[in-house]
């Protein structure tokens, strides 16, 4: 089985390369591009740089860096999740009802959220495993029926006055950081553990590497493809609940197309679409690169239909040179 | 070192030395819109870049990419403040999403106007926001205006089915305008009974479609009210794609130019026209008197005008000027 | 006693019966070859040993002990192994993930149980070696190798839990002269070492070089069950096809 030896990667860039994607799982070439949008903008608009202003790119991307991660998990394992928007607005509403018009205690809302969006992940994932649809259909029709399931609740209006407690949760600032940031924080460091260093996280992107590989470990795959939908759907509970909480009310249609936003994250952040790598470290990198993207666009005025196209082109970018470096590993 | 290294470090001290550094202080009025789409929020802003550069001002507008973004629209707000304007202008998505932001705005001694009335003053006054002033035109008696003139074309004692079409749920406004139909028109012709009124979202299709169902269920439909001229428009296809255009009666609010267009051509039977370049273009100008120490009512009322085909064509109302 | 034993193993996909009773044995230390035209059943058959399908009826023993019950992770913790025609392996990640998949070593920091990468990365380099295998950084993803060395993973991800049976599906399928030979030194290695090997391949002068007993699936049934030394490759030529022009076959098959 001799083959030529090939050459150890040489430079110090490749170098570092190597050493990000090995020991942090993250793509040296994203961080890259965000440092370096954040000195653009920098030199482009003189409040860019402060404090205050990284906390508004930080707390403008909580919601949907929490999306994002739900969207890398589901990625990794070749899947797809896209009631998440929906999944989002349902879950908020079900908080604000519980909160506001059946008067439970916070606890009791918090988890009601959570729950509600676990619960559309657990329906989804059993559908996907046990009924043979396939995820794009599954979700997608999930979609539909947790909107139209948040106006039925909400009677399409949104419900109004959560309890204080609950708010601390949106609008709290202990330290002078937002609550949303620090929770952001927190969930993504835990997942990105997760999903680099435990077996789950492992197996996840196994499945989505070759099914069938994963299959002929042992793994049950059914079993954590269920685990995965449920915990998505979880993960957009939570935004959900963060997103009433930042506005103080159930809106039911909060999340209208985030699970786009959500999934381009995971992308420029380093995520293959079909499966089998991901990071979580990547996909918040990557809705920071739009978070300071928009940000900055806000910053100088643009208007927002110019900031969708920067986001699209970033997107496009993103991938193409991905692509392009697969190539070169594989020509060596 | 390589290049590549090298363009780091020197990118991270760049960036490092500048972190703590205060921003430069700026005047200048922060102008927050719905969307742009519209054409009422696209004569609003014409309006207030007349009335920012006729006060001589620095100003900067920003929008969102649709009236339903409420979170985006937050985000944009919180962006505005760091620019640290003196003034901060709203047209929020609905009653309760800018909140957290006005709030942050008010701290900062940042004079908050809500522009075309879309807060709610009962929960500003939970939430301890002071707003310096609102404008907009009175809702209420848009919807009143309506009822009056639907009566005046129908007769008081006349029987009959009418549908209402509401605005985005949860928005004040669409509430407001509504609600002032249905009374007006209780009072004035019982015998026109309100058999439907749904939330068309702000949306042509959706109320398009509404209108159909309606019909169907009730084939001798008088009359629609609907909260804003593009779900009137909505409506008039409906109706006219099922022949019984000129049978009903559809009443529009907002007089924008697409409302103009069809009442000229015979088909939208009215609108009561607010007058959003007035709107804008005033509420710039209260602001600079505010901010001069002048005094300003807390509730501006810009009047509204209910457009008719004959008003159109007579060319005589001076209103007119501000519909544009 | 046999190590393996599989009696009277019968399997349908839907209307479409593919293995109509078949028997087959192995002992320790002993390389069968399994052979059959195409679509006689074979990846089938030892599809259903690993347990990744189901058969409809039949039973399979691992040293006497009812294989039926087992999960496929179950059945590769008793020691049986395969390697896939098409390797089964994950692409984007890189060697040692892939020999470790679904047995990773974990320890416990602060009493979470986390993967434990130096060690996968050291057995995993420690297996290479033993296996003399030549491959770029082992950290890279499988993916950019060659297909030579993609199977070396392969292998490697068999041999490294101490399997008792290594069955392998065409292995030799895509590979050069001198690789073809490595990979039949393995398996007299591997006999040597007392592990039963199953060699399913279209390739018969490497079956009869290597294998102790060659069984013959026709139509789902096995046909022949013939030991290597008094077998000619006519006699294997003409299981196979059952009739017709044998002569031309098996010369056709001598050429390889």
């Amino acid at each position: 089985m001799a083959t030529p030896q090939t050459q150890r990667a040489t430079g110090l860039w490749a170098g570092l390369q190597e050493k990000f994607t090995e020991q942090l799982h993250v793509r040296l070439e994203s961080i890259v591009v965000l440092v370096g949008l954040a000195v653009i903008m920098s030199i482009l608009s003189p409040f860019f740089l402060s404090v205050s202003n990284f906390m508004n790119i930080l707390l403008a991307t909580s919601t949907i860096g929490i999306l994002a991660i739900a969207a890398t998990f589901v990625l990794s394992s070749g899947g797809l999740d896209l009631s998440i928007g929906s999944v989002l607005g349902l879950s908020g509403v079900v908080g604000a009802s519980v909160a506001v018009n059946l008067g439970m205690p916070t606890p009791i809302a918090v988890f009601a959220t959570i729950g509600a969006g676990a619960l559309a992940g657990l329906v989804n994932g059993w559908v996907i495993t046990r009924g043979f649809v396939p995820a794009f259909i599954v979700t997608l029709g999930m979609l539909g029926i947790a909107r139209g399931l948040a106006l039925v609740i909400s009677d399409g209006r949104v419900i109004y006055g959560l309890p204080d407690w609950m708010l601390f949760l949106g609008q709290g600032r202990p330290f002078g950081i937002p609550m949303p940031v620090i929770i952001l924080i927190v969930v993504a460091i835990i997942m990105h553990i997760v999903l680099a260093y435990t077996r789950f996280g492992r197996h996840t992107l196994a499945i989505g590497d070759n099914e069938n590989a994963a299959l002929t470990a042992g793994i049950n795959v059914d079993l954590h493809r269920l685990t995965l939908y449920t915990l998505s759907g979880g993960l957009a509970g939570l935004a959900g609940l963060l997103f009433a909480t930042r506005i103080n009310s159930g809106d039911p249609t909060a999340g209208i197309s985030y699970e786009l936003t959500a999934i381009t994250a995971a992308i420029i952040g380093g995520t293959n679409l079909f499966g089998g790598r991901g990071s979580i470290l990547g996909t918040i990198v990557g809705a920071l690169i739009m978070g300071v993207l928009q940000n900055g666009l806000n910053l100088l005025a643009v208007q927002s239909y110019y900031q969708q196209m920067a986001i699209g082109a970033v997107l496009i970018l993103a991938v193409f040179i991905d692509q392009f470096q697969q190539r070169q590993e594989t020509k060596v | 070192m390589s290049n590549t290294t090298k363009k780091c470090a020197v990118g991270m001290a760049v960036l490092t030395w500048f972190v703590f550094s205060a921003p430069t202080s700026a005047e200048g009025y922060g102008i927050l819109m719905k969307t742009l789409a519209n054409p009422y929020w696209g004569a609003m802003g014409d309006g207030v870049e007349a009335g920012a550069q006729g006060a001589g001002v620095d100003y900067y507008i920003q929008a969102v990419e649709s009236d339903q973004a409420a979170e985006s629209q937050l985000n944009v707000c919180n962006t505005m403040l760091e620019r640290q304007p003196v003034a901060m202008i709203t047209a929020a998505i609905n009653s309760t999403n800018l909140l957290p932001c006005l709030k942050s705005a008010q701290e900062r001694e940042i004079k908050v106007v809500d522009l075309d009335e879309n807060l709610d003053p009962a929960i500003l006054d939970a939430a301890g926001i002071e707003i310096t002033f609102s404008i907009g035109s009175d809702n209420v008696l848009a919807g009143a205006q309506g009822a009056e003139y639907m009566v005046s074309q129908l007769g008081a004692d006349v029987i009959g089915p009418v549908l209402v079409i509401e605005g985005l749920s949860g928005n004040i406004t669409g509430e407001k305008r509504a609600t002032g139909f249905a009374d007006k028109l209780t009072e004035l012709a019982p015998g026109l009974e309100i058999v439907a009124s749904l939330p068309g979202d702000w949306d042509r299709g959706k109320a398009a479609n509404i209108t159909n169902d309606i019909m169907t269920r009730n084939p001798d439909l008088v009359g629609i009210f609907a909260a804003n001229d593009g779900m009137a428009l909505g409506a008039v296809e409906s109706v006219f794609a099922a022949g019984r255009g000129g049978d009903v009666i559809i009443i529009g609010v907002d007089g924008n130019s697409d409302a103009v267009k069809s009442i000229k051509a015979g088909r939208l039977t009215a609108s009561v026209a607010q007058l959003p370049y007035l709107v804008g273009k005033q509420a710039l100008e209260n602001v600079k008197t505010a901010i001069e120490g002048g005094y300003v009512e807390t509730n501006v009322i810009i009047p509204t005008l209910v457009l008719t085909k004959d008003l159109i064509d007579a060319g005589t109302e001076p209103l007119l000027e501000f519909v544009k | 006693m046999s190590l393996l034993a599989a009696v009277g193993i019968e399997k349908s996909f839907g209307s479409v019966s593919v293995l109509h009773g078949v028997d087959l044995t192995l002992d320790a230390g002993e390389v069968v070859g399994l052979v059959g035209d195409n679509g006689a059943g074979k990846s089938t058959l030892m599809k259903i040993v690993t347990g990744m399908y189901q058969a409809d009826s039949g039973l399979i023993t691992l040293e006497g002990e009812n294989l039926l019950d087992l999960t496929p992770g179950a059945r590769r913790a008793r020691g049986i192994e395969m390697i896939y025609q098409d390797l089964a392996l994950a692409k984007q990640q890189d060697v040692a993930s892939n020999i470790f998949l679904g047995r990773e070593p974990t320890r416990r920091i602060f009493g979470v149980s986390l993967v434990d990468r130096h060690r996968m990365k050291r057995e995993a380099q420690a297996m290479i070696d033993r296996l003399g295998a030549e491959l770029p950084v082992i950290t890279r993803s499988v993916g950019s190798f060659s297909g030579g060395q993609q199977q070396s993973v392969a292998i490697a991800r068999a041999l490294t839990f101490e399997p008792k049976i290594v069955i392998m599906d065409e292995p030799t399928a895509a590979l050069a002269v001198r690789e073809v030979q490595s990979v039949l030194d393995l398996i007299r290695q591997l006999k040597s070492q007392g592990i039963g090997v199953i060699l399913i391949s279209h390739r018969l002068n490497d079956v009869l070089s290597v294998t102790d007993r060659i069984v013959v699936l026709r139509q789902g049934r096995a046909t022949a069950n013939l030991v290597t030394k008094e077998t000619t490759m006519a006699d294997i030529v003409s299981a196979i096809v059952g009739g017709g022009d044998v002569a031309v076959a098996a010369a056709h098959e001598a050429r390889g």
